[in-house]
């Protein structure tokens, strides 16, 4: 049984079709990549997976339960973490704040616990506090932790996104364009970080990334978007071989020339 | 770390010995009365940082405050009610009516919150103006009672009739007040505000019920506005939907300065920018119709020497002093 499934899937803005007839199914454990030429409308399936656009129509099932009309932070608590484009995260707070931020959904406290802290509370709050500076040390970030996030160099900032992911517990993580803007150290320190989280944390990871050269390394599969259509899925190597991926490539190509 | 927290404990201790006794020293019905204002403004205008904590900027405050002002004297005098009931009911009827409206205002940032903040408290007011049969329509409420006597066993009865106990009770209610939400800022809560406003995507994908979490706040903000509405009222004895009074827009902008004045960031800003602006313009009175024009002197100077609000102040101090030192030693050294 796949973790994700979508099911002719589509959304319309006024008369354009973004996406249309769209099927996929992501298995779990699986780092699933979704690429396509610029306008081919995978940022708005991402972001019809995260919550943040509802479809026109189609269904989207998570863990065999029908997520399609959820909003974002019921999915997060379902277990779908985002990982926004560029630096998105808590920039007014500390680098371990942020990860304890995403921790908020493990952290049940009452509204007596506003005005006297009882010791269970204070004892939980020491465990969110190891826990999140475990996976600061997976992400390479614990000797930050104190310093504010916006202070951090860009490459950080992206595995510190990363780190708020995992702090929800999530089991799907949503990535859009994690290398962008990367140098190529910091892109190898991110793919392998990807791989370990699938490796290490049974973490599926669904990728939406121009850096084809990338998506070939990382990904286990691979779809390809055109104009809001799937024209080809399979492994890395048959889809670059795939005479109409190259063709809407090129077409591209062309165009911006 | 015990040193500094030994000053903490003396510096409050000498705070309330001062606002014990600031009534008694003073001697003056008309000071009294001044700090009563003064205690249901920094009500005001601490909760109404509590919605800055969101990031929104109201300039509805009043029209909340106007509810529990109204809801408590009319449930007092029309149907009987203790004031104590009353009080909490007003405040209670303050928070509804933000839980009705916070969907679509919550719903729309920046100006446009402020713009139906506005309206709203004019909609109040307004309301207040033309209900003639329940709130005296122009001329208001008249002869809101004091608040019922109250019996400690062991003390005595306590009545609050005179200014000077007033005053007591009022300084009890906004401690309480000011208490609460001082620990709400502290609690999970005001850890999720403050995730909200930094970044609200991110915060709904963390699992945040980011709706959810703004309306209690607006609620909770409302609520202590009510409270302090309803203060007012039972201290006034009466209540006026006269726009240049209470309830009015130039008193929601007041407010709005006191808040910047002071310093939003931190808790005690409106506290001290409140106070402080009072307390000048009291003084100022002397100066008639230029009175205003002294708050918006003090006002411009401090946004523009101090951004960080009166609050910054001590720390502002130090640097231009150790600014001063390092200079006169350099002149020093030269010479």
């Amino acid at each position: 049984m796949p973790l994700l499934e979508i099911r002719n899937l589509g959304k319309r803005f006024g008369g354009l079709a973004a996406v249309s007839e769209l099927d996929l199914d992501v298995g779990r454990g699986e780092i699933f990549g979704l690429i396509g030429p610029n306008g081919a409308g995978k940022t708005t399936v991402l972001n019809m997976v995260g919550g943040t656009l509802l479809p026109t129509r189609g269904k989207i099932i998570f863990r065999d339960e029908d997520i399609t009309k959820f909003p974002p932070y019921r999915r997060a608590r379902r277990g779908i973490a985002r990982v926004f484009q560029r630096d998105v995260l808590f920039r007014s707070l500390t680098v371990l704040e942020n990860v304890l931020a995403g921790f908020h959904l493990s952290s049940r406290t009452g509204f007596t616990e506003i005005f006297f802290k009882r010791p269970s509370t204070r004892s939980q709050e020491r465990v969110l506090h190891e826990k999140a500076m475990e996976i600061l040390q997976f992400v390479r970030l614990a000797q930050q932790a104190d310093e504010m996030a916006i202070n951090l160099p860009h490459g950080n900032q992206r595995a510190l996104c990363l780190a708020i992911a995992l702090a929800t517990q999530a089991q799907l993580f949503l990535l859009d364009e994690p290398l962008t803007g990367m140098s190529g150290e910091e892109i190898e320190a991110m793919m392998s970080m990807i791989r370990t989280l699938r490796d290490e944390r049974g973490i599926t990871s669904v990728v939406v990334e121009h850096n084809i050269r990338a998506v070939i390394g990382l990904c286990d599969r691979v779809a390809v978007l055109d104009y809001g259509r799937k024209i080809a899925e399979g492994s890395p190597k048959e889809v670059v071989g795939n005479p109409t991926v190259i063709e809407a490539y090129l077409g591209v190509e062309e165009n911006a020339i | 770390m015990s040193r500094k927290l030994l000053i903490n404990i003396l510096s409050i201790v000498v705070l309330v010995a001062i606002i014990i006794t600031l009534p008694i020293a003073l001697k003056s019905v008309y000071w009294a009365s001044v700090l009563i204002i003064l205690g249901i403004n920094i009500l005001l205008v601490s909760s109404l940082r509590t919605i800055k904590l969101l990031g929104h900027i109201s300039l509805g405050h009043v029209g909340f405050s106007l509810i529990g002002a109204y809801g408590s004297a009319l449930l007092v005098m029309k149907l009987g009610l203790s004031f104590w009931i009353a009080l909490f009911l007003g405040g209670l009827m303050a928070a509804v009516i933000a839980l009705a409206l916070a969907y679509p205002f919550l719903k729309v940032k920046g100006i446009y919150f402020v713009l139906l903040t506005l309206l709203t408290a004019e909609t109040f007011r307004l309301t207040a103006w033309y209900w003639r049969s329940l709130t005296g329509g122009f001329w208001g409420l008249l002869q809101i009672p004091s608040p019922n006597p109250i019996t400690i066993p062991g003390i005595g009865i306590i009545t609050f009739d005179t200014v000077n106990s007033y005053y007591y009770l009022t300084v009890v209610i906004v401690a309480l007040s000011l208490f609460v939400l001082y620990r709400l800022e502290r609690s999970h809560l005001g850890f999720k505000w403050r995730v909200i406003q930094d970044t609200e995507v991110l915060a709904q994908s963390v699992g945040i019920n980011v709706m959810w979490y703004k309306t209690l706040n607006f609620a909770i903000a409302s609520f202590f506005a009510g409270i302090a509405g309803a203060l007012f009222a039972h201290y006034q004895h009466g209540l006026s939907p006269d726009f240049t009074a209470r309830f009015g827009v130039l008193m929601s902008i007041y407010l709005l300065v006191y808040m910047v004045v002071g310093g939003e960031a931190k808790f005690a800003g409106p506290i001290i920018g409140t106070a402080v602006l009072t307390i000048v313009s009291e003084l100022a009175r002397g100066l008639g119709e230029y009175q205003p024009m002294m708050i918006g002197a003090i006002a411009i100077f401090t946004v523009l020497l101090m951004p960080e609000g009166l609050i910054g102040l001590p720390n502002r101090v130090k640097l231009w002093y150790r600014k001063l030192l390092k200079q006169t030693r350099g002149m020093r050294g030269s010479a």
